[in-house]
């Protein structure tokens, strides 16, 4: 009886072991949007032999979580994944598995049992490093720390509901350092991340373009920290 | 490489989909520069979405790269937002693999799939940096080749390319960059070697070739003026199948393509013999894999992808003389494996309950046939052997499995078409939706909906039908209101191709070398990406017609003559001329052919080419 009534997908088990992934996101694996990046870890990890948990709904899926996004073309070492499996595999042994089988600039940093909530990432923060032609990095960064002594710097924001309305996003920025070398200035920033209230490099960036009066040729960014409330690391 | 990589990365986030242009999938080949000395541009002339889909590319992406010291990267045609930031940025096109520009490779070759697709050709080698003209590129290298299904009539653009190689590429591919290997040190000119390369079997060098034409315009000669130029060139075939290169790895792309699953090649060629079909002439014979080789080949490729779906590809998956054995077998594994099988290319007069059950069991959506043709007579005569009672027969035991949808595929516009024909399409669309009202209410689906869409037939060399005016644009306008006149049921829904399409797909597939300079005047206006609804632009196309008086009628609605010498007459496909001018007679008397199973009718394959049934 039993028998019968397994179901015809052989993944659909309540057992599962919860991992949480910090993984790699860098070089030409930068321009994976998304929703791209879902489905090509669900590839990577039907290769690598890891069985993922699938979901227990009328159209089960593979279960995989990214609690924050990464805007397109951020490089990040500190992104988050959370994912279960049927069958337990040793964090170290799933890494391994994993990294064998991924693509250029992909790669699997740690896993570890998850400790905190979603809801508990509050803060990220970016190294971003910028170039303009014919502008010295040192005048750039000048006019850098000039853009964040003004008061207040708005930007429009769309909404669904109110149409374009003005937003202060001054007090959502905090600069942690601002340095120079050469042709490019870097600034250190840390700003608010999660579902409660996101802010993303490429809006300051712009407010900064707009604040000048032209626009930057180059523009690295890099994402080094996922913070809670309390500035501890996401864990 | 890392001056366009530094550009570029500026560039793609203002791109749709950036992930197309920066390579880096999983299975792409990377190779030691320094140790490479081949190098082939693969471009698929359409964007990376469609080009990635392509079988074709695959399997020779995998053939070169198997070799250590050939390196063959890929070359899609970027979108129209890329492809202006490239311009105003200096970008040369890119291969993916090491983002070099092409125009330093050895080979660029163009796989040449539909028509639409020609200024697309124009259009890369120009942003490559390279003059879209063969004789306005002196240098031996890069050395432009074309392949694919419209080399089989490649007058239209044979004066943009150094070579052509007709027919199935595995062998005579690697052949090529072998004598080039053999050659390269001596510093050859671009004609030796094109002399040399025109004396493997396959290839066709087109600036060998002298065209002279009659007053009336037709085509008077085409005579070889190098003594390598064979005066027919043969198409290659790959005798042993079961036994060819398969690529045990695919390129597994980031964003999501129109095919983006596993997909295992089943069998080559087609046994049916439908008279308006190009691929089921140029492809013979009908060859096929055994099910170990297939089998293994689906095991090797899910495993090396992650892909959820494997698909079966072919011209007709039923027609294997053992589907019912290689369908129980796959789904042995692709169901322990949590993988979807799907089957495209079934005929519905061989589809049995089995068959039936099996698709149903991976997802109960939907069923598309192609009648082609409203009634029995008219699909005599296009030799599509298939009956109504065959067709009603296959929806009854669909709508009793819960089918809701079914698709039927119709062509306008088939010679010896009169309006009974066009009747018959809505009746036999009628005829689907009562049988499902009379499937018993506990096994149907919740509603049904069948969808004709219907396409213009576009007559094309090799085939009976080469010799067959297409039908004027005005005519089928007539047809098509004549159609949704017939229709009385909502559950019946309509969709046409766009006809201007089928206008210029018509001309570019019977055209002559005198076409060149039409297609190039229509790309200088504009024109690209013409097989993209949005970006089509047929005013353009009729101004570069109209300045190059090229009259579109003369390649188009022109019965020809089963003795004129056709602008494809020195190439050979292997059927014979006396072949498709009987399968032509037969044709307007609405006489049937058997097909290969049933019996040889003489098309003239050689045995000697491995066909099942040749010999």
């Amino acid at each position: 009886m039993a028998e019968m009534l397994q179901p015809k997908n052989q993944n659909l088990r309540i057992e599962k072991t919860e991992y949480r992934l910090v993984f790699e996101k860098t070089g030409r694996a930068r321009y994976i949007s998304h929703l791209d990046l879902m489905r090509c870890f669900q590839r990577l990890f039907k290769r690598a032999g890891a069985p993922l948990w699938y979901t227990q709904g009328f159209n089960p899926h593979a279960y995989l979580m990214f609690p924050l996004a990464l805007p397109l073309g951020t490089s990040s070492s500190v992104e988050i994944l959370d994912i279960a499996l049927t069958e337990p595999l040793g964090y170290d042994e799933l890494c391994e598995k994993v990294n064998a089988c991924a693509p250029e600039g992909l790669r699997l940093v740690s896993a570890a049992a998850p400790v905190m909530k979603h809801t508990e990432i509050a803060f990220a923060e970016y190294e971003v490093s910028f170039e303009q032609d014919g502008t010295e990095g040192s005048v750039l960064g000048q006019r850098f720390s000039d853009f964040l002594a003004q008061e207040k710097i708005e930007v429009e924001k769309r909404t669904k509901k109110r149409g374009v309305n003005l937003v202060d996003i001054r007090p959502h920025i905090c600069l942690l350092s601002l340095s120079s070398e050469g042709a490019h200035a870097d600034a250190g920033l840390r700003l608010p991340a999660g579902s409660e209230f996101n802010l993303n490099t490429n809006v300051v960036m712009e407010a900064f373009e707009s604040f000048m009066g032209s626009s930057l040729d180059r523009i690295c960014t890099k994402r080094t920290k996922i913070l809670t409330k309390s500035l501890e690391n996401f864990i | 490489m890392e001056e366009i990589r530094n550009k570029l990365e500026q560039l793609l986030l203002k791109t749709q989909k950036p992930a197309r242009y920066i390579g880096g999938e999983l299975g792409s080949v990377t190779k030691d520069k320094s140790r490479v000395d081949v190098r082939f541009a693969f471009c698929f002339p359409d964007v990376y979405d469609v080009g990635m889909s392509h079988l074709g590319m695959k399997i020779l992406y995998g053939l070169k790269n198997a070799v250590p010291n050939y390196w063959c990267e890929r070359v899609f045609m970027p979108e129209k937002d890329l492809e202006a930031l490239m311009r105003e940025n200096n970008i040369p096109l890119y291969a993916l693999e090491s983002l070099d520009p092409i125009k330093d490779f050895d080979f660029i070759g163009f796989t040449l799939q539909y028509e639409l697709s020609f200024t697309n050709v124009l259009e890369m080698l120009d942003l490559a940096g390279l003059p879209v003209y063969a004789r306005d590129r002196k240098g031996l290298t890069p050395i432009v080749v074309g392949g694919g299904p419209c080399v089989c009539n490649p007058e239209p653009i044979a004066p943009f390319f150094d070579l052509f190689i007709l027919g199935e590429g595995e062998e005579v591919n690697l052949e090529l960059m072998r004598l080039y290997e053999q050659m390269k040190p001596q510093h050859p000119t671009k004609e030796q070697f094109l002399r040399e390369a025109a004396k493997i079997e396959g290839i066709y060098v087109p600036q060998f070739y002298d065209v002279t034409y009659n007053e009336d315009g037709t085509v008077a000669a085409i005579t070889p003026n190098v003594p390598e130029a064979k005066p027919k060139i043969k198409k290659r075939v790959i005798s042993d199948f079961d036994h060819a290169y398969y690529p045990d790895s695919f390129v597994v792309p980031f964003t999501s393509i129109v095919h983006d699953r596993v997909v295992v090649e089943v069998l080559r060629g087609c046994i049916r013999g439908c008279r308006f079909c190009q691929a089921g002439f140029i492809y013979r014979p009908f060859r096929e894999k055994s099910i170990n080789t297939i089998a293994g080949q689906t095991r090797t490729l899910c495993e090396q992808t992650g892909y959820e779906e494997v698909s079966l590809s072919s011209l007709s998956t039923s027609d294997h003389t053992r589907i019912t054995e290689l369908l129980t077998t796959l789904s042995d594994y692709t169901d322990n494996e949590n993988i979807n099988l799907s089957l495209p290319s079934l005929r519905i007069d061989t589809m049995s309950k089995e068959i039936v059950d099996r698709i149903a069991a991976v997802r109960k959506s939907g069923l598309t046939f192609a009648p082609e043709a409203g009634t029995q007579r008219l699909r005599d005569v296009i030799n599509k052997n298939l009956t109504e009672e065959e067709i009603l027969r296959t929806c009854r035991l669909a709508f009793s499995e819960g089918y809701q949808t079914v698709k039927l595929y119709f062509m306008l516009g088939l010679p010896d078409e009169t309006d009974e024909d066009i009747e018959g399409i809505a009746n036999l669309a009628q005829k689907v939706v009562d049988l499902y009202y009379e499937t018993p209410k506990e096994q149907r689906g919740k509603s049904v909906q069948v969808s004709l869409s219907c396409a213009t037939f576009v007559p094309k060399p090799f085939t009976p039908f080469e010799f067959e005016p297409q039908a004027l644009p005005d005519e089928i306008r007539r047809k098509q209101g004549h159609l949704l006149d017939c229709i009385k049921s909502k559950k019946i829904k309509v969709s046409y191709h766009q006809m201007n399409v089928s206008v210029l797909e018509g001309v570019l597939a019977r055209g002559d070398r005198r076409l060149a300079d039409t297609i190039y005047c229509a790309w200088k206006k504009g024109c690209t990406l013409d097989s993209w609804d949005e970006h089509f632009r047929f005013d353009l196309w009729q101004e570069a017609f109209e300045e190059c008086r090229t009259d579109t009628a003369f390649y188009a609605n022109r019965r020809r003559a089963y003795d004129e010498t056709a602008p494809w007459s020195h190439l050979d496909y292997l059927v014979s001329h006396e072949f498709f001018v009987r399968e032509n007679k037969k044709a307007h008397e609405a006489k049937t052919t058997r097909n290969c199973a049933e019996g040889c009718s003489g098309c003239g394959i050689k045995k000697e080419c491995g066909g099942v049934y040749c010999g």
